[in-house]
């Protein structure tokens, strides 16, 4: 892979570049007849982007066009078949421990122990990330002070209610202050209370000069927060750009769904 | 530190649960409460607590043995029947237990009778009811001591008559047939606390996702490993422990022997061995489960296969009753190993090089396992099922 850990011209440093990355997966009997499709199911077809620092990126598309399966090869839960992302200048084929040092992913799939306490996972999972005591316990008042969790920092996880619970594990994914923040699907699920907060804090978090990558197939979301997007359709990126550029004028709605019919040739 | 991190997380969910603190020690409890009560009952000294009454008529040298025996042993009311007729129907109607009948001049016809002759043998009638439980055993208590007359009548030789020519006391002996059933118990034991804690720490965590969070931290895939395997064969270790004292406690009392003659008898050797062999065993039963559970999507499908394994354990646990001729090989079969070692212990004569051997050997295929179950972690096809 050539070097894609550098400087643009702009002097914006590019903080997350994916580069031809594919994934397939084999399809189950049931999955071959509801999808009338062979064994195989291409999820990610050469997608190549990149995200710079201090920028929301959204990656918007259709349930099933591959943002969730991007997301987790970039977080090196899965290995790409080709292609190569690097974060922070680090491979995810090549050097994923040091990928997940220096990122923050949280998405629905990954669940908290709800026996224990948000106290106790907190520091939990810092010691996963290998942070100090002293910088764990300052993070954790500020953090637990700013959503609201420090009241229930006894109260077992289970305990808890589901907004909660979401910012308990908005906390813990980001409990090591990571560069890059990978978010699927941030507000998915969430109460309109809820989501704001983790809305705006997604804006805090750029404003820290934080990198944020997230999946969504939801426009306003995009329009509110994304600096950047990329348009992602049967596993391909078909448009990446600013989102002025995307939008060309356009609200972002009406354009998506151009580019929808230009690429499936059919109507919504 | 991340070691010590996931170790502890481990420790927490275990000791602050009452619950499964509780199951863990519930079967050696359990063990020592039924073994410590069967030895009571089958130790208690015999207490004449029958009321049955059974009639013998007619005269022989027998008669008087019988009555000694039957009213010694068992503390029955034994009277010579006046009238026969009067004595069968206190049986038949079931307010006796039997009556036994000896023709007349009973000794001096058996004197003369030879079976060459063809003729009918002198006869000894017994009247019981089948059916009844006291009755039937009244009639094999009779026809007992009568067969022994019968050989004393006709004895030639004897082997080992009298005693003292068994140098084993009871407890060796007991101990040398408890050898071959205790291993597989302990086993048993070992593996069901083992299968408590692992099957949800391992499969549970993964079936709720929680074992993916971690995952995605920079954690080391050995460290996971090694954060689950080490904490949970410690607390399975204590279930285990439990068993053992239960069982170790208990057997004297099944014994009918004080716990310091067990003791002396079984040896300081014989239990550290034994206790060694329980230590190597627990982290390679939790690290298989481990293995098993780590594959398998769900609680339920870890359940599944870990019964199959638990089939594989329980007959290798078994194997050594049937196979003869076991030699040195022995030692690189896990559990097997361990097993055979425990017998040898168990019977009091406890092999130093194979018990350790087999102790080592154990615990190296603890660790392969445990790198097994590294690999497992980074697959995103057993972990993810994709």
């Amino acid at each position: 892979m050539e070097e894609v850990f550098e400087e643009e011209q702009g002097g914006r440093e590019k903080i997350v570049c994916a580069e031809n990355l594919q994934k397939t997966f084999t399809l189950s009997r049931k999955q071959q007849k509801i999808e009338r499709s062979g064994s195989r199911k291409v999820a990610v077809n050469g997608l190549s982007f990149s995200a710079y620092r201090g920028e929301i990126y959204g990656l918007l598309g259709p349930n099933g066009a591959g943002k969730t399966t991007t997301l987790r090869m970039l977080s090196t839960l899965i290995k790409p078949d080709a292609g190569d992302a690097e974060i922070c200048g680090h491979s995810v084929v090549r050097a994923p421990q040091k990928v997940r040092d220096c990122i923050g992913f949280m998405t629905s799939e990954l669940k908290l122990e709800g026996f224990f306490t948000p106290d106790f996972l907190f520091d939990f999972f810092g010691s996963m990330h290998g942070v100090e005591k002293e910088v764990l316990a300052e993070r954790k008042k500020t953090l637990f002070a700013r959503f609201g969790i420090d009241r229930f920092a006894q109260v077992r996880v289970n305990d808890l209610s589901t907004g909660m619970k979401q910012k308990i594990s908005l906390v813990v994914s980001i409990v090591h202050d990571p560069d890059v923040i990978i978010f699927d699907e941030p507000t998915n699920g969430l109460d309109v209370l809820t989501a704001k907060v983790v809305t705006d804090f997604l804006s805090e978090l750029k404003a820290m000069g934080k990198s944020i990558l997230l999946s969504t197939h939801i426009f306003s979301l995009v329009e509110k927060l994304c600096d950047r997007v990329g348009v992602i359709i049967d596993g391909k990126m078909i448009e990446d750009g600013t989102l002025a550029e995307i939008c060309a004028g356009k609200p972002l709605e009406e354009r998506f769904f151009e580019i929808y019919r230009s690429v499936k040739g059919e109507e919504i | 530190m991340k070691l010590f991190a996931l170790m502890k997380k481990e420790f927490l969910r275990f000791f602050r649960d009452p619950r499964l603190i509780l199951t863990m020690l519930l079967p050696g409890i359990l063990i020592y409460i039924i073994y410590s009560v069967m030895g009571g009952v089958m130790n208690a000294p015999e207490k004449e607590t029958y009321e049955y009454r059974a009639y013998v008529s007619g005269s022989s040298a027998v008669v008087e043995p019988l009555i000694q025996t039957a009213v010694g042993t068992e503390g029955w009311e034994f009277l010579r029947a006046e009238d026969v007729d009067a004595a069968k129907a206190e049986v038949k109607d079931g307010k006796a237990a039997a009556l036994v009948v000896f023709s007349e001049n009973f000794d001096e016809r058996v004197a003369a009778y030879t079976p060459a002759s063809g003729g009918p043998a002198p006869q000894v009638e017994i009247y019981y009811r089948s059916a009844d439980g006291e009755s039937s055993s009244f009639y094999a208590l009779v026809t007992a001591v009568l067969d022994g007359y019968e050989n004393a009548l006709s004895n030639k030789f004897d082997v080992n008559a009298g005693s003292g020519y068994d140098f084993s006391d009871a407890g060796r002996v007991l101990l040398s047939i408890m050898g071959n059933v205790l291993p597989f118990i302990v086993i048993a034991l070992i593996f069901s606390s083992c299968m408590g804690v692992t099957l949800e720490a391992v499969a549970g965590e993964k079936e709720r996702g929680t074992l993916s969070t971690i995952l995605v931290t920079s954690v080391r895939r050995s460290d996971v490993a090694l954060g689950k395997v080490l904490p949970l064969s410690c607390i399975s270790l204590i279930g285990a422990v439990s068993s053992f004292l239960g069982i170790a406690l208990s057997l004297p009392k099944l014994m009918g022997i004080s716990f310091g003659d067990f003791a002396a008898g079984f040896g300081f050797a014989g239990y550290s061995l034994l206790f060694l062999l329980i230590v190597s065993i627990v982290p390679l039963i939790v690290a298989g489960v481990s293995a098993v559970s780590a594959y398998a999507k769900s609680v339920k499908e870890a359940s599944a296969y870990t019964s199959v394994v638990m089939i594989v354990v329980m007959l290798l646990s078994l194997a050594s009753s049937f196979v003869s001729g076991i030699g040195d090989w022995i030692v690189v079969v896990p559990i097997l190993n361990a097993v055979v070692a425990m017998q040898a212990a168990i019977a009091g004569a406890p092999v130093v090089w194979t018990s350790l051997t087999s102790v080592a050997l154990n615990l190296v295929y603890t660790a392969l396992l445990v790198l097994l179950i590294a690999k497992m972690l980074s697959s995103e096809k057993i972990m993810f099922g994709k």
